[in-house]
């Protein structure tokens, strides 16, 4: 056996603690020592890749990005579950989570004095508390809308009636009730006569179109629906933004955001800055950072949800989400959003009672 | 020198147990009865306890839910429990020793792979845009057909019940003395009737407890009716999900988990129950 003397055991020892140090240095993925590390929810697929490339771009801050699983509302309970101690330096999300979240108190508010990129959003669109103060900076702008494959829907389509085609047996992927905040039911409703505080037309035709085989999937989480109608299982769906970016990459889609009588709402996506966290500085300028020109177009570039602020530039593949004033009057219709969230748990159950059962 | 009561011995399991399984759950049940006001998350804090979440539940298609729930669970429950029951037999009685080896350590490598997975692969292979598609339509099969897409969570359910059912009843069967059937064959009983005589009774308690395991994984099972149900075929526990992760309704979510949870335990109770009736008898 061979023996190991004291002066080799040091040597070694030495010897392995040298490599080891070296190795750290050398391999240590962090930047420099003045960056702060925020934790930040963000949705998957293209709206990370481009935060991602939004956060390289800068070396203030290093981010640790969590996902949302499933849809905006997923992350509440687990926030809630921690308050007052949040996880979370911020969290991405629209209309339907900032009001949830706003309601809770969780929210900083914000100003142009602590994100000064703020003067070039349009005030319009910010998300205010029961103070009237920002709570919420919107960074993008997506459209929730009926969109179709062009290679392989049997029809064009061009109103609401045409979803009801036998042609489009099966064809059709529909938000389930807990996806794009039900606001597509609220489209049946207006074609029906009705609006999102009278939704009896809209169920109506939910009713019919579930009973007619037209409905191939019910989407409940955003890949559902981008995988229905890349796979070509579906070839029509009336979704949100990324998702139909997603498929418009490869294939040819048909957006009907200016079609009369097929309507368009608009939601904004944006930042949610939580209270209780450390790093609410840095935090701070990261979203400052994320909403100023150049990264606003580079988000909408590869998130392909259109900028908010004035002065980014806005893709040519996003003129579909492009209105002039009269456009905006005849082909978006904007919902009394305090209505339709306050709806959401009533709408759902409705869905699971009157709607499930016949799909 | 005086021993230690036996208790001690039980009670840091029991301790543990107490916390990380009754605690929740009676946490659980207490916000099954805690109202929620619709737009915020969660319950109501210090408002007066309710059964609205219960009555909420007391409706035609609430009960559609639990019977598709149940319906699908029991069909490819006992549809496992036949190919398994085969499989392990086959195993068992027919198989060399080295193909035994190799046929347990598949099996076992089965239960390894993610569900996931094998669930996606179903989809992919089996479903509407899937290189089965022109097959399934020659034979008038249409793959968005509702009862398609049962079938298809049941093959999911499958997938999974198969390997664990079959490696469950292996002992089982091992443990009953081949002598006996060929005993029964010895008097005259058909092979079909020996096996229905001598070695399924005598396989009963296996049968219960690989049945039993096989129904709870499928009556909980969240993954496979979410991916392969399509949206249209939805299980107790997807409408659970979405109660607590999209609406952030948790004391209805809590109320229908509570109500799966005494469906599952009476149906375990008269299923035992039964089984040992039969066999007292």
């Amino acid at each position: 056996m061979t023996k190991l003397s004291r002066r080799q055991a040091l040597s070694a020892t030495v010897a392995f603690g040298g490599v080891s140090m070296a190795g750290g240095l050398l391999g240590s993925p962090r930047p420099a020592a003045a960056s702060t590390e925020i934790t930040a929810v963000e949705w998957g697929g293209d709206v990370v890749d481009a935060m991602k490339q939004i956060e390289a771009k800068q070396n203030q801050v290093k981010v640790n990005w969590v996902l949302h699983q499933g849809g905006s509302g997923a992350i509440l309970p687990k926030i809630k579950a921690s308050w007052p101690h949040p996880e979370y330096d911020y969290v991405s999300g629209w209309e339907g989570s900032f009001n949830g979240m706003v309601k809770e108190d969780w929210l900083v508010p914000v100003t142009t004095q602590t994100v000064p990129n703020l003067a070039d959003i349009p005030q319009k669109i910010i998300v205010k508390n029961g103070k009237g103060e920002w709570a919420a900076v919107p960074r993008a702008i997506g459209g929730i809308y009926c969109a179709y494959r062009k290679d392989t829907s049997p029809i064009e389509i061009k109103s609401i009636d045409d979803l009801f085609d036998s042609r489009l047996k099966g064809k059709i992927c529909w938000p389930g009730p807990t996806q794009a905040m039900m606001l597509p039911l609220v489209a049946l409703a207006l074609h029906g006569g009705g609006n999102e505080n009278n939704m009896e037309p809209g169920w109506a035709l939910m009713k019919k179109l579930a009973q007619s085989g037209n409905i191939g999937r019910v989407g409940v989480t955003d890949t559902d629906f981008s995988t229905s109608l890349t796979s070509g299982e579906t070839s029509v769906g009336y979704y949100s933004e990324p998702q139909l970016t997603a498929v418009a990459k490869s294939f040819p889609v048909v957006r009907l955001t200016k079609q009369e009588g097929v309507p368009t709402f608009l939601y904004q996506s944006g930042f949610a800055i939580l209270k209780n966290r450390p790093n609410l500085e840095a935090t701070l300028a990261f979203v400052n950072f994320c909403i100023s020109p150049e990264m606003s177009s580079l988000y909408a570039e590869v998130a392909g949800e259109a900028p908010l602020n004035v002065k980014a530039k806005s893709p040519d593949a996003l003129k579909h989400l492009a209105f002039t004033p009269q456009e905006f009057d005849k082909y978006v219709y904007v919902p009394d959003f305090n209505v339709v969230l306050s709806q959401q748990d009533a709408w759902s159950k409705r869905w699971e009672s009157e709607i499930a059962p016949l799909l | 020198m005086k021993r230690a009561p036996s208790i001690f011995f039980y009670l840091p399991a029991g301790v543990v147990f107490s916390v990380f399984f009754w605690l929740p759950l009676g946490g659980l049940l207490l916000e099954s009865f805690r109202p929620f006001t619709p737009g915020r998350i969660g319950a109501v804090s210090d408002a007066p306890l309710t059964l609205a979440n219960y009555e909420e539940l007391l409706t035609p298609s609430f009960l559609e839910f639990f019977v598709q729930t149940l319906r699908i669970s029991l069909f490819a429950s006992l549809v496992g429990l036949v190919f398994s029951f085969t499989l392990a037999y086959w195993i068992t009685r027919r198989m060399s020793p080295r193909g035994r080896a190799i046929a347990i350590g598949f099996f076992v490598s089965l239960m390894f792979l993610s569900v996931l997975v094998r669930t996606y692969a179903l989809e992919l292979t089996f479903g509407a845009a899937g290189p089965f598609r022109a097959i399934l339509l020659s034979f008038g099969v249409y793959p968005n057909s509702r009862g398609y897409i049962e079938v298809l969570v049941a093959a999911g359910l499958l997938h999974y019940i198969v390997p664990l059912a079959t490696l469950t009843l292996l002992t089982t069967i091992q443990n009953v003395d081949p002598r006996l059937f060929d005993a029964a064959q010895t008097l005259g009983a058909p092979g079909w009737r020996a096996h229905l005589s001598v070695t399924l009774p005598l396989c009963r308690d296996g049968l219960l407890a690989a049945f039993l395991f096989s129904f709870a994984f499928s009556i909980s099972a969240f993954v496979i009716p979410m991916i392969l149900g399509k949206g249209r075929v939805l299980f107790v526990s997807n409408l659970i999900y979405n109660r607590f992760s999209e609406i952030a309704d948790f004391p209805s979510g809590a109320a229908i988990s509570a109500v799966l949870f005494a469906v599952s335990i009476t149906i375990v109770y008269l299923t035992t129950r039964y089984v040992n009736r039969r066999e007292a008898g």
